[in-house]
């Protein structure tokens, strides 16, 4: 097993893999808190969607799929965050709009362009083993920025969270900490894109979040296990992988799975 | 910035106008409250209860009219921050938060802006006062507990206390009430009484639930944007 392990990595395309799914597991599954306690997981969902539409707008304009996908899943956050706080749209209504549109707009964009459809359809399995180290160092940066941003405004985020009318009397930004949280979700979506694809995109963000919440009794614990529960999945599903010749994606979305599966039956034995 | 220290008022609003974009929420409204005071707004939704609120913490401009808190009056964005800092504020409880936050942490966040902020972290005597303010509602045990596992009234009870932790010359509660059944109601209600009579805040309570008068010095009905009835409330 050693040995198969020492042969995986001494190939660049899987080392390279491997240190992308690393640093995803451990800092964008920390976004996941913030989906859950804003109840955004049907914006995450559109989001999603738009980078579908992203990618087929990629492969029509002549350039990749993925920086497509990436662009356009970084402008919607920024706009469905603005529209959000100025609350002249609900938040489902924002999402019905745009997961529709996007949807509409890839289906034109292929029928008009002759852009085979399969090709769009990667962004929905994700290519982890074309990672390049340039990706890589892209992964780490977002990983970075999540991870600062959590620290910088650790207290500021937690009363957005908990009470935003109380948040804007104190005098906290709430707007702009709204929109930087939908960027900071756009950002965090777009590159779990590259890596697992757009359907298990959970796998990395929600599930380990959600774990987490189960059994933790303040902020900064939900963040730690988010992130134990987010290298636990990429790590083990990694793994998984090499070693039965599986697909990396599926294989993780698996594990996450299994570990919200087991989260769930403990922390209703506890409860008991 | 203008100062009246000599004031005799908490809050004095003076031929208050203010609106959401075109439509108008109060009307040429002015109302005084004296310092130590207890008041008690009532009124249907949209009466412009929870607006009268906003501008009193600086988080509305007035569109007409001056507003004055705490002898400092409120027209410009430095002088709204300074009175943020001598302001507590209850809102209506928060039906099943999905974040995990400690109540120590819960009551602690009220100091934002003062002790801590950006990056900058409370220290151990904020921590301390935390405790101290969860004493005062009688959950000083539950400190280190999830807010997620308490009950609607105990978590508004750790609401108070983070209300309180600045030490506040005024408290605004907007529908401190709402959503609590009748036994976590009545003792929300005593513990207000009781912790306004050991502290001595001004309090602006804005509830469309009629409230005990053990809340109120007096009652005011607003309708439409304007007061449609004004009462003293016999002791």
């Amino acid at each position: 097993m050693m040995g198969t392990l020492v042969e995986a990595f001494s190939i660049p395309v899987i080392r390279h893999a491997f240190i992308g799914m690393t640093i995803a597991g451990a800092t964008l599954s920390l976004l996941g808190v913030i989906v859950v306690s804003l109840h955004l997981t049907a914006i995450r969902f559109t989001l999603m969607h738009v980078g579908l539409l992203g990618a087929a707008a990629g492969l029509a304009l002549g350039f990749s799929s993925t920086t497509g996908a990436f662009t356009l899943v970084l402008v919607a956050s920024v706009v469905m965050g603005t529209m959000v706080n100025q609350k002249t749209v609900a938040a489902s209504s924002i999402s019905g709009l745009f997961m529709t549109g996007s949807l509409a707009g890839a289906f034109l964009l292929l029928a008009g362009t002759g852009v085979p459809a399969m090709q769009v359809f990667d962004i929905f399995a994700g290519n982890i083993l074309m990672m390049t180290q340039t990706d890589v160092v892209f992964t780490a940066s977002v990983g970075m920025v999540v991870v600062l941003v959590f620290v910088f405004a650790y207290r500021e985020i937690q009363l957005v969270l908990l009470n935003r009318e109380l948040a804007q009397v104190l005098g906290v930004p709430v707007d702009a900490i709204m929109t930087g949280m939908f960027v900071l979700l756009g950002l965090g979506i777009a590159t779990a894109l590259r890596l697992v694809g757009a359907l298990l995109v959970d796998a990395i963000i929600l599930l380990p979040a959600m774990a987490a919440l189960r059994f933790a009794r303040n902020f900064g614990m939900a963040l730690v296990l988010s992130s134990l529960f987010g290298l636990t999945t990429t790590i083990g599903g990694f793994l998984v992988a090499l070693f039965f010749d599986l697909p990396v994606g599926a294989s993780a979305a698996m594990v996450a799975t299994l570990l919200l599966g087991i989260s769930m039956i403990i922390a209703r034995i506890s409860a008991h | 910035m203008s100062i009246h220290s000599g004031s005799h008022y908490a809050v004095d609003l003076q031929s208050v106008s203010a609106s959401y974009g075109s439509t108008p929420v109060l009307d040429n409204l002015t109302l005084q409250v004296h310092k130590g005071e207890r008041i008690v707004i009532s009124g249907p939704n949209g009466s412009g209860k929870s607006t009268l609120l906003k501008l009193i913490s600086g988080t509305m401009k007035p569109t007409d009219g001056t507003v004055d808190v705490l002898g400092l009056r409120l027209d410009n964005q430095l002088d709204r921050q300074r009175i943020r800092q001598q302001i507590g504020f209850l809102t209506q409880i928060q039906q099943d938060p999905e974040i995990a936050v400690s109540v120590c942490e819960s009551v602690l966040l009220g100091l934002w802006g003062t002790r801590f902020s950006w990056g900058k972290r409370p220290a151990k005597a904020d921590r301390d006062k935390a405790i101290d303010r969860l004493a005062l509602v009688g959950l000083e045990e539950l400190a280190h507990r999830d807010i997620r596992t308490l009950s609607g009234g105990q978590r508004q009870r750790v609401a108070l206390a983070r209300a309180l932790i600045r030490d506040p010359a005024l408290v605004l509660m907007d529908e401190p009430t709402t959503y609590l059944d009748s036994t976590a109601k009545e003792d929300l209600v005593n513990r207000i009484a009781e912790l306004h009579r050991q502290l001595g805040f001004t309090s602006i309570i804005v509830s469309h639930e009629p409230l005990s008068a053990l809340l109120s010095d007096r009652r005011i009905h607003l309708e439409s944007g304007t007061v449609q009835e004004y009462r003293e409330v016999q002791p």
